[in-house]
C-alpha cells in the first residue's frame, strides 16, 4: 500500500508523471475524446538527464509523481520546518496557504475510480505528498502564526495520538470531525487570523516523517473523531480484531473524509458564503498556483480545480460532507475568537515552551501501534516470567514472604504485572485512570508470557532434534527453527539469561573413584585401631541396658584411646575434610529437597537425608556426622534437619552425637586445655554452636524424651568419653549440664504424678556415680585458670563496645545440677573441691563491693559484677540450703 | 537467574553502583532485568568534580554490562537464604 495513497489509474502511469491539473485535464479530454495520440513531450520528464536508479518504479509512491527530479527532501521529522513555524509572523499566513497540497487524491476517490473506471477521476490529486517534504521553501511559509492559534495541552495532544494510534480509521464516524482537529498539528496549521479552517487535507498529520502505521489507519484527522468510550476497551485487542476484518474496500474510505477538501470547498461555500470560508480558497488556488509553478509544474487555473472537484463530489455521500461542514464552521468561529486575544510575552514564552514539549513527544510517538508494544512487552515478559517460581526465583520469593512475615502474598505473575506496570508508567490507566484495567490487562500479557515461555524449551527441542536429523543426513526441514528470531534483533534463548556464561568450567568430579580410594583409606586406619587396648569395656559392661553393638563399640574405643586433639587428624579419620564437605552439601540438598516438598505439599521423605547423615555409618573411626559440626554450616543446617527427623532418629542421631562428644570439634576448642588461646573466629564459633545446636538438644530433651532416654544419652557421654577432658569445655560442660538438669526436673516431676520403677531410679544412681566418679578429684578442674579467663575477655572485648567478663554463670549452673542429683556425700565432696573457687568468688565479689562503694563511672558496674558474682555462686549454694550475701555464707532461710 | 531473583528483591533500597568505568552512582533501585540492567532513581555522583556532567541527571538507565559492583547494605542481604538458593540453583543445573 502506498504511504500517501494509491493510484487506481495505473494504466496511464507516464501521463501521470506530468503532475498537475493540466494533465488531468488531459486525460479527462483522453477519455472523453476517445483516443488522442501522446505528445512525447508532455509526458517525458527528463528522466535520462539523470543516472539511472534501482527500483524507480517505487519513486512516486515515495515521492510523488509531481515532484521535479533533483529536489532535496526531508524525511526527518522536519525540525528545519518546524523551528521556522514557531517564528514564522502571523503576517505570514498568506503564504502559509500556498503549502497544502490541494489535489490529494482520496482513497474514497481511487476506489471509486477503480470501481467505475467511466467516472473522471482526478489524476492531479494522485500520490502527491506533502510539499513541505521536498519544498524547503513551502514549508517554511506553510506553518502560519502558530503562536496564536490554539495551543493544545499536552494531556490533549497526547490523548489524540493515541487515539489516532488506538482506532481504525473506519470506526470514525466522519461527521465527528472534531473542530480543533487541525489546530492540534505542532506545526500550527492552526487556522490563521482569516480563518480559513478548513484545511488541505493531509495537514493534521504531521507533515514531516510522522511515523505513520502504513494502514494509513493513523491519518490523523479522523482520530480525534473517536468517541471516548473507545478508549476503555483494550486497544491491542482492538486493533487486532478490527483490522483483519475489515474488508479492504472499505479501508479507502476512511482518509477520504480529511482528504477530499476539494470536493467538499464548493459544496461548503455555497452555504456559508457569507463566511470567511470562501476566502481560503481563493488563497489556496493561488497558492497551489504558485507552488505548482515553484515546482516547475504548469498550474492549472483556479476555475480548473473546481471543475475537477465536481465529479469526484459526486461520488461521495452527500450526507457526509454536510456532517463535515458543520463543524469545521464552529471551528472557524472559535478560532477566530481566540484569536483576538493578545497573548503577553509571558504566556507566550509558556506556548513556546510547551510546543517545544509537543514537539518532542510527537517526534517519535506512533512509531509502534500498541500492539507492537504489547507484542514487545510480552517478550520482555516471558524472559522473565517463569512456570515455577520456587526454583527458579526461589531467593526472590522466600525473601518476599520473610519481609512479610511468612503471608504469602500476591501470586508471582501479578507482582510481575504489576511490576511492569509501574515501569511503562501506565499504571495510571491512562485518561480514564482505569488502574484496575490497566493491570487486567497487564496480567494477561504475563499470562501469555508464561505459554510463550512454556513454548520456548518445547522449541529448543525442536532445534536440537532439527540438527540431529542434519548430523544424520536427513533432509531436516530447517522451518522449525525459531521463526521469530532475527524480528527483534536476536532473541536470546532462555539460556543466556538464565543460564549465562561461566567463567569458571569445573568438570564433574568422579566422585565414585574418590570415595572408594577413601574407603581404602579407611579400613586401613580400622586395622590400626582396632588393637588398641580397651579399658573402659568391663564398665561398659556392666551397665548391661546399654546396647552398643560389639563391633561400633571397638571402633569408638580406639578413636577414644587415639584421642588426638587435632581436628585435621579428627577429620581424616571420619573420611577427611573434602568429603565431609560434600556430605554437608548432600545433607543441604536432601533438607531443600524435603522443604520444597513440604512447600509444595508433598509427602516427605526422610529416608535419603537420613542416609546422608552417617549417622549409624560404621566404616569411619570418628562418625562423619561429627566431623560435619566442625563446619558452622554443619552445625547451621541442624535445626532443619531436626524439622524433618522422627524422633527415634533424633534420639539415634543424638547418642551418636554425646558418644563422640571428645571427637567434636567445638568442644576441642572450647575447652582450655586443649585451646588456652582461643582466636577470635573460634569464640564465635562456640557462639554459633551455643545457640544454634545447644538450643536444639535443649528442647529436644525437655519437650519428647522420656527418662529412659536421657539416661541412655548420659550414658553414652560417660562411657565414650573423658569425662574430666569434656567438662573442661564450655560446651561439654553445658551438655553434661543439660542433661543432669533435665533428669533431676524429671525426677521430682514424676515424684508427684507417677513414680519411677525402682530399676529407673537405681540405673539413674548407678550411672550417677559414674559420672562422679569421672569427675571426681577434677571438679575444679572445671574452672579456666586465669590466663584463659584473661584471653577470652580480652578477645571478646575486641568486638564488644562494653567491658566484658567472663561469664562462669555455666559452671556454677553445673555444680548446681550436680549438686541437685546427687547425695549428701557427693554434695560435700563437691564443696570440698571447689572451696578455693567459692571463696576466691566471695573475696572478688567483696572487692567490688568497695569499688562498687566509690564514686566514678565504674561503680555502677562493679555493684553490677558483684551483683552477678553472688547470683551465680548462690545458685549452686542455694541447692545445699546455703546462701551467700555480702561476703559470708549462711544457711538458707 | 539467582542474580536477577536477588536483585529484585533490592528494588526500592538503594544502592551504590560503581560502574567499568570507575563512575560510581548512589540511588534507589528502581527495577532490575534479566540482563541486570538497572534502573537507577534519584541518583548522585560520588565523585561531583570529577563528573560534572553527571550532576544534572536525576535517573538513569545503567547497561548490566557496564556494572562492576553494586554496594549494598549488609541487612538487604538474607545470607542464609541466599546460601539456599545458591545450592537450589546448583542442583537444579545438575539435573
Amino acid at each position: 500500500m502506498s504511504f500517501f495513497g494509491f493510484d487506481a489509474s495505473g494504466a496511464q502511469g507516464p501521463q501521470r508523471a506530468r503532475g498537475g491539473r493540466q494533465q488531468h485535464q488531459q486525460r479527462q479530454q483522453q477519455q472523453q475524446h476517445s483516443q488522442q495520440p501522446l505528445d512525447f513531450d508532455d509526458t517525458y520528464k527528463g528522466y535520462g538527464e539523470y543516472a539511472p536508479e534501482e527500483e524507480d518504479f517505487l519513486n512516486d509512491e515515495t515521492f510523488g509523481n509531481d515532484v521535479e527530479v533533483g529536489n532535496n527532501f526531508d524525511f526527518g521529522h522536519g525540525a528545519a520546518a518546524a523551528a521556522p513555524a514557531a517564528s514564522a509572523a502571523p503576517g505570514a499566513s498568506a503564504g502559509a496557504s500556498a503549502a497544502p497540497p490541494q489535489q490529494h487524491r482520496s482513497y474514497v476517490a481511487a476506489a471509486a475510480g477503480g470501481v467505475h473506471p467511466a467516472a473522471p477521476v482526478d489524476s492531479a490529486a494522485d500520490l502527491k505528498p506533502m510539499e513541505s517534504l521536498w519544498n524547503p521553501a513551502a514549508a517554511q511559509a506553510a506553518p502560519p502564526a502558530q503562536p496564536q492559534g490554539r495551543v493544545l495541552s499536552l494531556e490533549e495532544v497526547e490523548r489524540q495520538q493515541r487515539q489516532m494510534q488506538q482506532m481504525p480509521p473506519q470506526q470514525m464516524p466522519p461527521q465527528q470531525m472534531p473542530p480543533q482537529g487541525y489546530a492540534m498539528v505542532p506545526q500550527g496549521y492552526a487556522i490563521p487570523p482569516q480563518g480559513y479552517a478548513i484545511p488541505p487535507q493531509g495537514y493534521a498529520m504531521p507533515p514531516q516523517g510522522y511515523a505513520m502505521p502504513p494502514q494509513g489507519y493513523a491519518m490523523p484527522p479522523q482520530g480525534y473523531a473517536m468517541p471516548p468510550q473507545g478508549y476503555a476497551m483494550p486497544p491491542q485487542g482492538y486493533a487486532m480484531q478490527q483490522m483483519p476484518q475489515q474488508p479492504m474496500q472499505q479501508m479507502p474510505q476512511q482518509p477520504a473524509v480529511p482528504q477530499a477538501p476539494v470536493a467538499q470547498q464548493p459544496v461548503a461555500q455555497a452555504p456559508v458564503a457569507q463566511q470567511p470560508a470562501a476566502q481560503p480558497q481563493l488563497d489556496r488556488s493561488a497558492s497551489s498556483l504558485s507552488q505548482n509553478s515553484q515546482s516547475g509544474t504548469p498550474g492549472p487555473a483556479p476555475m480548473g480545480e473546481a471543475e475537477l472537484a465536481a465529479p469526484v463530489h459526486q461520488q461521495m455521500p452527500q450526507q457526509m460532507q454536510q456532517q463535515q461542514q458543520m463543524p469545521q464552521q464552529m471551528q472557524q468561529g472559535r478560532q477566530r475568537q481566540r484569536n483576538r486575544e493578545p497573548l503577553t510575552p509571558e504566556e507566550q514564552k509558556r506556548l513556546d515552551i510547551r510546543h517545544a514539549k509537543v514537539e518532542k513527544i510527537l517526534k517519535h510517538s506512533g512509531l509502534m501501534t500498541p500492539r507492537d508494544k504489547d507484542f514487545i512487552t510480552r517478550y520482555q515478559l516471558s524472559q522473565i516470567v517463569t512456570e515455577d517460581p520456587y526454583n527458579e526465583d526461589f531467593y526472590f520469593q522466600v525473601y518476599k514472604i520473610i519481609q512479610r512475615g511468612g503471608v504469602v502474598g500476591e501470586s508471582n505473575k501479578g507482582l510481575i504485572a504489576r511490576a511492569y506496570l509501574e515501569h511503562s508508567g501506565h499504571r495510571l490507566g491512562g485518561r480514564y485512570k482505569r488502574a484496575d484495567i490497566a493491570l487486567q490487562r497487564m496480567q494477561s500479557q504475563v499470562e501469555k508470557a508464561v505459554t510463550v515461555a512454556k513454548e520456548r524449551p518445547l522449541r529448543k527441542q525442536e532445534k536440537e532434534l532439527a540438527q540431529q536429523q542434519e548430523q544424520e543426513g536427513e533432509a531436516a526441514s530447517g522451518a522449525a527453527a525459531d521463526s521469530r528470531d532475527g524480528v527483534l534483533g536476536r532473541i536470546s534463548s532462555s539460556l543466556n539469561s538464565k543460564a549465562p556464561r561461566r567463567q569458571l568450567q569445573i568438570p564433574a568430579a568422579n566422585k565414585d573413584a574418590l570415595l572408594n580410594s577413601l574407603l581404602v583409606n579407611d579400613e586401613h586406619h580400622a586395622r590400626a585401631s582396632a588393637a588398641a587396648p580397651d579399658a573402659l569395656m568391663e564398665v561398659t559392661e556392666s551397665l548391661g541396658n546399654v546396647d552398643l553393638s560389639q563391633k561400633s563399640r571397638v571402633r569408638r574405643r580406639s578413636s577414644y584411646a587415639f584421642s588426638s586433639v587435632d581436628q585435621s587428624s579428627v577429620m581424616s579419620r571420619s573420611g577427611g575434610r573434602k568429603f565431609v564437605l560434600s556430605l554437608i552439601e548432600t545433607v543441604y540438598e536432601e533438607v531443600l529437597e524435603l522443604e520444597a516438598n513440604l512447600r509444595s505439599g508433598k509427602a516427605t521423605d526422610v529416608q535419603k537425608l537420613w542416609e546422608a547423615l552417617h549417622i549409624n555409618d560404621e566404616l569411619y573411626e570418628v562418625c562423619p556426622f561429627i566431623s560435619m559440626l566442625s563446619f558452622d554450616k554443619g552445625i547451621k543446617i541442624m535445626p532443619r534437619i531436626f524439622n524433618f527427623l522422627e524422633k527415634e532418629q533424633k534420639l539415634q542421631l543424638l547418642q551418636t552425637f554425646f558418644s563422640e562428644l571428645s571427637h567434636l570439634n567445638i568442644i576441642i576448642i572450647s575447652s582450655y586445655k586443649t585451646n588456652p588461646q582461643p582466636s577470635e573466629a573460634q569464640l564465635k564459633q562456640i557462639d554459633v554452636f551455643q545457640t544454634v545446636f545447644l538450643k536444639i538438644i535443649v528442647s529436644f530433651l525437655s519437650s519428647s524424651s522420656n527418662f529412659i532416654e536421657i539416661m541412655g544419652l548420659l550414658l553414652h557421654l560417660i562411657k565414650n568419653n573423658s569425662v574430666s577432658f569434656i567438662s573442661t569445655s564450655k560446651i561439654g560442660l553445658n551438655l553434661i549440664t543439660v542433661l543432669i538438669s533435665r533428669a533431676a526436673l524429671i525426677r521430682q516431676d514424676t515424684n508427684r504424678s507417677n513414680m519411677l520403677s525402682s530399676p529407673e531410679i537405681s540405673t539413674w544412681n548407678e550411672i550417677y556415680d559414674k559420672l562422679f566418679t569421672a569427675l571426681e578429684s577434677k571438679i575444679a578442674a572445671v574452672f579456666p585458670p586465669r590466663e584463659y579467663i584473661a584471653k577470652v575477655t580480652e578477645k571478646s572485648a575486641g568486638s564488644a563496645a562494653a567491658p566484658q567478663h567472663y561469664d562462669q554463670a555455666y559452671i556454677w549452673q553445673f555444680l548446681a545440677s550436680l549438686a541437685l542429683s546427687g547425695k549428701l556425700n557427693h554434695q560435700r565432696i563437691i564443696i570440698d573441691e571447689v572451696r578455693d573457687q567459692i571463696f576466691g568468688t566471695l573475696a572478688e565479689a567483696g572487692q567490688l563491693a568497695t569499688a562498687a562503694a566509690g564514686p566514678g563511672p565504674d561503680a555502677a558496674d562493679s555493684r553490677y559484677r558483684r551483683d552477678k558474682l553472688y547470683q551465680d555462686l548462690n545458685l549452686f549454694l542455694n541447692v545445699m540450703g546455703l546462701v551467700a550475701r555480702d561476703g559470708e555464707i549462711s544457711e538458707l532461710k | 537467574m539467582l542474580f536477577f531473583s536477588f536483585f529484585k528483591t533490592l528494588v526500592d533500597q538503594e544502592v551504590v553502583v560503581q560502574l567499568k568505568n570507575d563512575i560510581e552512582l548512589k540511588g534507589t533501585l528502581q527495577s532490575v532485568d534479566q540482563f541486570l540492567n538497572l534502573k537507577l532513581d534519584n541518583i548522585s555522583c560520588t565523585d561531583q568534580e570529577k563528573y560534572p556532567h553527571l550532576v544534572s541527571v536525576r535517573n538513569i538507565f545503567i547497561r548490566g554490562s557496564t556494572v562492576r559492583y553494586v554496594y549494598l547494605n549488609k541487612n538487604m542481604v538474607d545470607t542464609n537464604l541466599l546460601q539456599d538458593a545458591t545450592r537450589r540453583e546448583a542442583m537444579s543445573e545438575r539435573k
